[in-house]
């Protein structure tokens, strides 16, 4: 359905403001200065035209209409979809489902990576072997990672229940209770992208100026000081690109709560016996490729566009000052 | 996080369909034919001889899960390309995809109804369409029902453990419920049946008309065998007398290994799957019996050919080979299937056939008396929308989240909804 990518940065054209009349053999250089940017930067937006901007105006299209994925255009309805989808209380559970599994992964993800990083920064003993280390998770297939995570998680014989139960907590049924589902699908997406997120911190830690560190020594400024006031606002651009990055993907979360349901590879892949941890992208996928009903699900991944952009553009002020204080 | 996901899965998609494209005839002048399946119909020793024997013909299988097969083949029928040139339509999908017949091969313009008494009869009708003037795709086997269960556990339990004994514990469901009681009062640590979803569906599919009357329309909430079926499985559930497992799942697996359930329900096909989660080492301790309230039929699929392919007749040509009478019992005698032909299930070599690993249970005289008794349930067009609905309604009352009337007053409106 919609395919969101975030805008990589392009880098500043050179820009070369020709003067009045440049000597004949000037102009060629003159043109090439002048288009040669554009041209280098058009495959990027020609694919994302391709890939990005006409599926998102085509599911735009598919949403106002009835749409069977089989049978295709079943005839305009205009924004009676939206009307339904505003009136649906599983939109509603599947848009709490995902901002909470959103808040639960990626506020104490970023926060871990932060820390990793610093630690990481401090010049460790085969630091090669620690970065290469901290990446691993991220390399491993998602499936892979989420088969083993739901076993961990299993009811009756999974590892979580039987090392709760040295410290006298009975067996949680990780799939039945809405907090216990959202945890455990969080702890996967802690697992695969924590290393990722603290090697991107960690090249920006390694560019910040070590003289400012060594003048706040001098002034007897202490490690907690020096991080808090030197490193995080130093990294923020790192920190603002996370943020984003984490938001437009926790949001879109898939396989995670997907493979972590026993029912997905049967037919009945509602992220829980009462939904409990069926996010907006899972109740697409059940609209569009279980019931077949492209036209609704087509809404559904424009609302969750629309929630992302919300959501992005809340984060990025929101970070932006926080980091900005120091 | 996942946009790499979506970014593989477009890679992967992409992928297909180039595949997709590159079928049909190739420069060494073969055609090439391929084959969408899921799970195992047991087809590899057949296609090998069927290319021997047709030099101009090269076969590809490809298979994948269930649920995604349904899923890709609906997009490839959306889409107008990339599907395989015979595909495997399961029972529970297949009223889904009549509703769509205009993008597949209507069988009959290749004769196909002359065919017609090879097969049970309701199975050839579940293949048809206009009544019976559109044949959408050719029976390959049946899912009758039988009832598997440990006989070492019931032996503890104090239970007979001989298969002709256990038969006449349950001649209902109602029965099944009592011994259920029995088994938990005695062996409060093994749960009698592994899930109460498939009881349901076994009871369910020993009834005519399920959510849908033969005419189509919905009426699961004024059906009492709809409410009786839920009610018996979610009793079970209240109880705690089931596993509340995903059946067919990596739990459902463990649990077999671990021994932790006592029965379970099972149409032909399921045998090789408990046989493949259960292991080596309980060999000989699960027997298969007569399922209660007689016969039922889960699953079994169908061959039918979309019309985006090349080669429709050569496509026809062996989709009639593979489900004709010779090749059904080979594949029974393979993999277990059982045949969806009268004549093949009633055939002496079938009726002797025993499964070593299931106690040298009789299982082609089990499955062909279930079969011959057996009145399938009628599919409506919805079904497969409506079904996945009370199943989770089950497995709240399992997870004791919901009492069996909460569960039943929620699936109740959500089925309303999905059947509109």
């Amino acid at each position: 359905m919609t395919v969101t990518r975030p805008e990589t940065e392009v880098a500043p054209a050179a820009s070369v403001s020709p003067s009045n009349q440049p000597p004949k053999r000037f102009r060629l250089s003159n043109w090439d200065a002048r288009y040669t940017p554009y041209l280098i930067i058009a495959p990027f937006f020609l694919v994302f035209g391709i890939f990005g901007l006409y599926p998102l105006i085509y599911t735009a299209w598919v949403s106002l209409h009835d749409w069977q994925l089989i049978d295709g255009n079943q005839g305009f309805v205009g924004l009676a979809n939206y009307v339904e989808l505003f009136g649906d209380a599983k939109f509603w559970n599947a848009l709490f489902n995902t901002l909470s599994l959103f808040v639960l992964s990626t506020v104490p993800q970023l926060l871990a990576a932060l820390g990793l990083a610093a630690l990481l920064d401090r010049g460790l003993r085969g630091s090669a072997f620690w970065r290469a280390g901290v990446l691993l998770p991220n390399v491993i297939s998602v499936a892979a990672v989420a088969l083993v995570f739901a076993q961990f998680f299993g009811r009756d014989f999974g590892i979580v229940n039987f090392l709760l139960g040295f410290v006298g907590i009975d067996p949680i049924d990780w799939r039945a209770e809405t907090w216990a589902s959202h945890l455990a699908v969080s702890t996967m997406v802690m697992w695969r992208w924590t290393g990722y997120n603290a090697l991107l911190y960690l090249a920006a830690m390694q560019s910040v100026p070590k003289d400012m560190y060594e003048s706040a020594t001098l002034d007897g400024a202490g490690r907690w000081r020096m991080f808090w006031s030197i490193t995080v606002p130093s990294i923020r651009p790192t920190i603002l690109f996370t943020v984003v990055t984490s938001t437009i993907g926790g949001l879109q979360l898939f396989a995670e709560p997907a493979l972590f349901d026993p029912g997905f590879a049967a037919n009945n892949s509602t992220g829980g016996s009462d939904r409990q941890f069926q996010t907006l992208v899972l109740y697409m996928y059940e609209k569009g490729f279980r019931l077949f009903d492209a036209g609704y699900a087509a809404t559904v991944a424009w609302m969750l566009f629309v929630v992302v952009l919300l959501v992005a553009i809340v984060n990025f002020t929101l970070t932006r000052r926080i980091a900005g204080k120091g | 996080m996942s946009k790499r996901l979506v970014g593989s899965a477009a890679a992967a998609m992409v992928m297909v369909m180039v595949a997709g494209c590159g079928g049909g005839s190739q420069a060494d002048g073969k055609i090439e034919l391929s084959l969408g399946l899921f799970s195992d119909f047991g087809y590899d020793k057949l296609i090998e001889e069927y290319q021997a024997s047709h030099s101009n013909i090269k076969i590809e299988q490809r298979k994948v899960k269930m649920e995604q097969h349904n899923t890709q083949l609906a997009t490839q029928l959306a889409g107008g390309r990339g599907a395989a040139d015979i595909v495997a339509l399961e029972e529970g999908v297949v009223s889904q995809f009549r509703a769509s017949k205009d993008k597949f091969v209507n069988l009959a313009e290749y004769g196909a109804k002359d065919l017609k008494d090879q097969w049970a009869g309701w199975k050839w009708n579940q293949g048809t369409a206009d009544n019976g003037e559109f044949v959408l795709g050719l029976g390959t086997d049946m899912g009758s029902l039988g009832l598997c269960y440990r006989a070492d556990l019931f032996a503890a339990a104090g239970l007979p453990t001989d298969r002709a004994e256990v038969a006449k514990l349950w001649p209902t469901w109602a029965d099944y419920s009592k011994v259920a009681d029995q088994f938990a009062a005695k062996t409060p640590n093994v749960k009698f049946v592994d899930t109460g979803r498939n009881v349901y569906k076994a009871i369910l599919d020993q009834t005519e008309e399920g959510y849908f009357a033969k005419d189509d329309s919905y009426i699961a909430e004024k059906n009492d065998k709809v409410k009786t079926a839920f009610d018996t499985a979610a009793a079970l559930g209240t109880k705690g007398q089931t596993g509340a497992l995903e059946p067919f799942s990596q739990d459902w697996n463990v649990a077999l290994k671990q021994g932790s359930f006592a029965t379970t329900t099972c149409p032909a096909w399921a045998l090789a799957l408990i046989k493949a989660g259960a292991g080596d080492a309980a060999a000989g301790k699960w027997d298969v019996t007569t399922a209660p309230g007689g016969g039922g039929n889960w699953g079994g699929s169908f061959l039918a050919i979309p019309k985006q392919g090349k080669h429709p007749k050569e496509a026809y040509e062996l989709a009639k080979w593979l489900t004709a009478p010779e090749q059904q019992k080979r594949i029974f005698k393979e993999t277990g299937n059982l045949p969806s032909q009268p004549k093949v299930y009633q055939d002496a070599e079938v009726q002797a056939t025993v499964n070593e690993y299931f106690n040298k249970a009789p299982v082609g005289q089990i499955f062909a008396t279930s079969a011959e008794s057996l009145k399938p349930t009628y599919r409506g067009t919805k079904d497969s929308k409506v079904g996945p609905v009370f199943a989770t309604a089950l497995t709240r009352v399992e997870q004791g989240k919901q009492s069996a009337a909460e569960a039943w007053t929620q699936a109740l409106k959500e089925a309303t909804d999905a059947a509109k």
